[in-house]
């Protein structure tokens, strides 16, 4: 306490000022993530409680209990659901991180013809948002015949212009100096890449493995398009559907469920942002300006 | 160790028109130290890296000994190369750093262990053997580069502007340290810089290039007493070398340098020189002399009574035992050189200057070059 005390004695008025509404915007900002947490343990009493509260009074499992014992419309249970979600992000996340490195490896530090053609393509689909390639990619993953894979929700994340983007920029930050002096060590291609270039763009592959992780651990346009089996869904997809009357779900019973699933989702982003916070600021500071 | 040999070699490059490296043509003995040295853009960085491999051969023959290395990639030509930036790995130890290109050479672990360590022994880093790069300093992580150089034993060494990075007191001390270490290794060495004094103090011999051409080869004593042309004149030696503008004139059998301001008579040594050239080309002459040779001292301006002529100071200039004087002679500059300067020299003071013309240099206006050789 005494160290705090004197923290603050070292700060003008306007530094204080400052400090303290920034903690009260992060304690705004903190409200949703509290209520996340609550809501998931309350009682069915205590979810349609008005007005509605923060804290849970009767704290219970009833609802994780519901959402693990209910099956979908097509009798496939939650398990499944998440067993898919999980291969899909694992699988997605080493893929992404595997083609982006390499594709910004060369185009960061290697010379070849229609360099810049290349480039100026994956800058160019920067610019489309998703919904805008929907239907070229429904398209694709048909003619690929690899609907109802797992191929169908991996390879539409794995062609990522911000991944490979990102990637690149933080490679540019290595001197050529460096791969130069490997060069002459001794070391062959591989080796540069793998002990080099890879240690040196660790913070960069955090960075594009969160994105990639969050991006797929709530994408439902996988399931809802080119999935026709229920045993292919994905957990997000089902959670959209839980609370929903259209889908077969109860809008009411499901409420407790979805509230349950909600938390789920959340989680795994909240523990690989706290994991990876400091490498994510690393790279988005050097991407940028510099 | 082993002997390079450039042969007729170009440099091109696709952006642009003009070659990079012309015609670039030298032999380095074993053992040498050899200096490039050179204006920013000058080529020989350029001409360094066609000998590391990082840069390929345009047109012409490299060897290492008498390896034909052309077509060789970097890590086959026996060569370790130090960079301007240390280029050390940031995510292994001092250690692994040194030891790295001989582990990937597969030299057994217990000869890796007795290199590194005599390296480091050399250059007083055993202590930061176990640190990263980044807890070094500046003039650590240079001899960590160097170290990583030395523990190699290969057959040249590269340095490229290797000091430039340190600052001044550290950067002469280095240098001096680089001249010791060369004379123990004896290790053949080509050494890029843009400074003079490194080359001077450097090499046993040293290569002035200019727009990928080289200006002369040679020893530095000699670059420096006796240059080639206008160019290399002027880039080596600080402060630069004094020109002035005029021409050759002749009566009755005797040589005078002259201009509106003066008329000096040209020592007979240079008599062979000017009586071989056209005496249309002596019109436009251009007098090179360096600032140690324009005597400001009173007391020894009169020994030099006949080259004698009247200048304005402008600039004092004490640099401890030196002192420059930037003088005015007419419309030319000139700078002046006293060692220990036992008079007072006031700015706008006028003052009689000499002109050693037995120590003159003299060029050809048009192409630049040396009359005298």
């Amino acid at each position: 306490m005494g160290a705090i005390i004197y923290q603050f004695k070292k700060m003008s008025w306007s530094e204080i000022v400052l400090l303290i509404s920034l903690m009260l915007m992060a304690a705004f900002l903190f409200l949703p993530i509290l209520f996340i947490f609550n809501h998931a343990f309350k009682p069915f009493s205590e979810l349609f409680n008005y007005p509605p509260t923060f804290i849970v009074r009767q704290p219970t499992f009833q609802n994780f209990n519901d959402l693990i014992m209910k099956t979908s419309a097509g009798a496939v249970p939650f398990t499944r659901y998440v067993f898919n979600s999980l291969i899909v992000v694992v699988c997605t996340v080493f893929a992404v991180i595997f083609t982006s490195l390499l594709a910004a490896y060369v185009l960061s530090k290697h010379k070849f013809y229609f360099k810049s053609l290349v480039m100026g393509v994956i800058m160019l689909s920067l610019m489309y948002a998703p919904e805008t390639v929907g239907i070229p990619r429904y398209l694709i993953i048909s003619w690929l015949d690899i609907n109802n894979t797992y191929f169908g929700h991996i390879l539409p994340f794995v062609a990522s212009p911000v991944a490979v983007f990102l990637m690149k920029q933080f490679i540019d930050q290595i001197p050529n100096d460096l791969i130069e002096a490997a060069k002459i060590d001794g070391a062959t291609e591989l080796r540069i890449f793998v002990k080099l270039v890879l240690p040196l763009a660790f913070p960069a592959v955090a960075t594009i493995a969160i994105i990639t992780i969050q991006a797929v651990w709530g994408d439902t346009q996988a399931s809802t398009l080119f999935m026709q089996d229920e045993t292919m869904k994905t957990l997000p997809y089902y959670i959209s559907t839980l609370a929903s009357a259209g889908t077969g779900g109860n809008t009411i019973a499901g409420q407790g469920i979805a509230a349950a699933a909600g938390l789920l989702m959340f989680l795994p982003n909240l523990i690989i942002f706290l994991l990876f916070q400091k490498r994510m600021m690393e790279t988005m500071v050097h991407s940028g300006v510099k | 160790m082993a002997s390079v040999s450039f042969r007729n070699v170009y440099k091109y490059y696709k952006s642009e028109k003009e070659p990079s490296v012309k015609d670039f043509q030298l032999e380095i003995a074993d053992g040498e130290f050899l200096v490039l040295v050179g204006p920013s853009g000058c080529g020989k960085t350029t001409t360094l890296r066609m000998l590391s491999g990082l840069e390929e051969v345009s047109k012409g023959d490299i060897y290492i000994g008498s390896r034909f290395i052309n077509y060789v990639s970097p890590k086959d030509r026996d060569i370790a190369m130090v960079f301007q930036n240390y280029a050390l790995y940031p995510n292994l130890s001092v250690y692994e750093n040194m030891a790295l290109g001989l582990k990937l050479r597969k030299v057994a672990k217990h000869e890796i262990e007795l290199r590194v360590k005599r390296a480091a022994r050399i250059l007083e880093i055993t202590n930061h053997l176990e640190k990263k790069p980044s807890q070094l300093s500046g003039g650590q992580k240079q001899r960590v580069a160097l170290g990583r150089a030395i523990v190699r034993e290969p057959a040249v060494f590269l340095m490229d502007e290797p000091l430039s990075n340190l600052d001044a007191k550290l950067r002469a001390q280095t240098r001096a340290e680089l001249i010791k270490m060369h004379g123990t290794l004896k290790t053949t060495t080509v050494y890029v810089t843009h400074d003079q004094t490194e080359a001077l103090t450097m090499g046993t011999r040293i290569v002035v290039m200019k727009d990928g051409l080289i200006q002369q080869v040679d020893k530095p004593a000699v670059v420096y007493s006796n240059p080639n042309n206008m160019f290399v004149a002027g880039f080596i030696g600080s402060p630069a070398m004094n020109f002035i503008k005029g021409a050759i004139t002749e009566s009755s059998d005797e040589f005078f340098f002259e201009n509106k301001r003066m008329r000096m008579r040209i020592p007979e040594s240079y008599y062979p020189y000017i009586r071989k050239l056209n005496p249309n080309n002596l019109r436009s002459i251009v007098l090179g002399l360096r600032p140690e040779h324009v005597i400001s001292e009173r007391a020894e301006v009169n020994n030099f009574s006949e080259w004698k002529v009247n200048a304005l100071i402008e600039i004092k200039e004490l640099m401890g035992a030196d002192t420059f004087l930037y003088l005015k002679l007419g419309e030319e500059q000139v700078i002046s050189r006293i060692v220990e300067a036992s008079e007072e020299y006031m700015p706008e003071e006028k003052l009689e200057v000499a002109l050693q013309m037995d120590k003159a240099h003299f060029f050809d206006e048009t192409t630049g070059n040396s009359i005298c050789r």
